[in-house]
């Protein structure tokens, strides 16, 4: 039907050229400064191969960043998948049709604040003394002070709260919206048969949903790697390096604590190598 | 049954509060001085005051920082649309081989660490000497909208019926007249949503803004951010007032990304 046009390649190439130039030039150059000794205070530099490579596996802040970001990528994901489906779920079981539109109104709001926004608002939230999300506590305790964010064991947590605030929310009008392009048909099947309005679930229409929700999980999983501002304005890594993830701890490498611009870009290129690779594997799976 | 649903209400409104309060709360805070809001008990009486937000539109900075951000965002915007929308359409119409290759390149853009961007950038924007300008902010957002933009318009273009573009090539159009002028109109809807949401995550971008500028292209989050670093008496209202100017420019955009969201996932007729 189509002839034969020039469209696919003036629209196409222009466009792919560009793409690669920006992502390969920055990619590779990544790659070299790693395998130099660069400072950021100094204007000379040497070849240094793979010494910046040796030196990370031997630094332990490293290793905990790497746990911290591994712990972190864990609780966001799961979190953020229960309360989608929990909410999702619960939407299209009680909500008619102008409650549901409501809802997914407010549920889209928190996702679409800058995360330097959404992190400062509750920063002040669980402020000890004035924070509105710590007030309760201090209602019922008589004045006892709780400071998730300088405690080295609710830290993370109270961070990736904020994270499952705002996408959680908004994948939960993203499983409504699931939920409501499945055909009715089994679901009253299932319902004639006397199930349950959980097992209906459980059993038919999130097994129906299986692939677009690990593809919703696939994109957390990448977003939750863009934790950095988030982290930057609550905690700075702290305390200590409770909740210093591997970006974190780049950034303060390479221009906070000592401008070791080489060794910071290490760690950015093996965090590529990994996130590359499993992602890749993932998709691959993922499409098949 | 009862209940039951009594419960799963209760927690929807619960959610729904929780979703929006901590939002009014802030931008209460901004209308606040001081003295109301470093309380034991918060306060929600309170004789409002002008001066936190007279103080945030008044200062240069906030005003640059509002300024690069709205040009480094739109520009990049522009750029994404002019080289995001026709290779989408390209790959949506036009199949080839390598339509499943580009596609997975396109989103394996989103899975580069910010960081292992940032830094070699930053060492080759100075030594080009253009670091710290908004021209290498725009370059290195164009990346971003451009392959959002692209991810997003791909299934738009596919969702416009084959029908529509073949009468029109019967009808003697070219294939540039044919999207110019029967895929962008029939598609726009989509396509808007598709902008938006491209301009929502360059505006909200955070990590590329503070490691690519030091003091003239630094972007509205970033001076933001750097307001919260004054002194030891944290000026509350004024931070508060400063999250609220951050956060509405993407908010204006709900209505338009909520829409987007209703076409993405139509019901489908059985």
């Amino acid at each position: 039907m189509r002839r034969r046009s020039s469209l696919p390649v003036t629209f196409l190439v222009p466009t792919l050229a560009i793409l690669l130039v920006l992502s390969m030039v920055p990619t590779l150059y990544a790659v070299v400064i790693a395998l130099q000794n660069r400072e950021l205070s100094a204007p000379g530099y040497s070849w240094v191969w793979f010494s910046n490579f040796v030196d990370l596996f031997a630094d332990r802040r490293f290793l905990n960043a790497v746990w911290v970001s591994v712990k972190w990528e864990i609780v966001t994901v799961i979190a953020t998948m229960v309360v989608a489906i929990g909410l999702g779920v619960l939407m299209f079981e009680v909500a008619g049709p102008r409650l549901r539109n409501f809802y997914c109104l407010l549920f889209i709001i928190p996702v679409l604040l800058p995360r330097v926004s959404a992190a400062f608002v509750w920063k002040f939230a669980y402020h000890p003394l004035y924070g509105i999300a710590t007030y309760p506590y201090r209602l019922i305790t008589g004045g006892l002070i709780f400071d998730p964010l300088s405690k080295p064991g609710t830290a993370l947590f109270a961070v990736a709260s904020v994270d499952v605030w705002q996408w959680g929310l908004f994948f939960a009008v993203i499983v409504l919206k699931l939920l409501e392009t499945l055909p009715p048909q089994p679901i009253e099947a299932a319902r004639l048969d006397h199930a349950r309005r959980w097992q209906i679930h459980a059993y038919v229409t999130l097994p129906m949903l299986k692939a677009p929700l690990i593809s919703l999980m696939f994109v957390k999983m990448i977003e939750s790697l863009r934790s950095f501002d988030l982290i930057y304005v609550m905690t700075r890594g702290g305390p200590g390096v409770a909740t210093e993830t591997l970006d974190m701890y780049a950034f303060s490498q390479g221009f906070i604590e000592s401008g070791k611009v080489s060794y910071a870009s290490a760690m950015a290129v093996l965090m590529m190598i990994a996130t590359v690779i499993t992602f890749t594997m993932l998709w691959k799976r993922v499409q098949a | 049954m009862r209940p039951g649903r009594l419960v799963a209400r209760a927690i929807l409104a619960l959610a729904g509060f929780l979703a929006v309060f901590p939002l009014v709360w802030t931008a209460l805070n901004a209308l606040k001085n001081n003295v109301d809001i470093i309380t034991r008990v918060p306060k929600v009486i309170f004789t409002p005051t002008l001066a936190n937000v007279s103080y945030i539109l008044g200062r240069d900075s906030v005003l640059t920082g509002l300024y690069n951000s709205a040009v480094a965002c739109g520009v990049a915007v522009l750029i994404g649309i002019v080289l995001g929308l026709p290779a989408a359409y390209a790959v949506a119409r036009y199949p080839n081989r390598f339509a499943g290759d580009i596609q997975f390149f396109v989103l394996s853009l989103r899975f580069l660490p910010p960081v292992a961007v940032a830094i070699p950038l930053m060492v080759i924007w100075l030594q080009l000497g253009l670091y710290d300008t908004l021209p290498a902010l725009i370059v290195t957002y164009s990346l971003l909208t451009i392959s959002v933009i692209m991810w997003l318009a791909i299934p738009a273009f596919q969702g416009v019926p084959k029908e529509i573009e073949e009468a029109a090539f019967v009808d003697g159009y070219g294939a540039y007249a044919v999207f110019w002028r029967i895929a962008l109109p029939v598609a726009a809807r989509s396509l808007i949503g598709a902008i938006a949401f491209s301009f929502v995550l360059v505006w909200n971008e955070f990590l590329i803004a503070l490691m690519l500028s030091s003091s003239n292209a630094k972007t509205l989050p970033i001076v933001a951010s750097e307001l919260s670093q004054q002194g030891m008496n944290v000026p509350w209202g004024i931070l508060n007032a400063s999250v609220v100017l951050l956060s509405l420019p993407p908010l204006l955009f709900l209505g338009v990304l909520s829409g987007f969201l209703n076409s993405v996932f139509r019901p489908k007729k059985s």
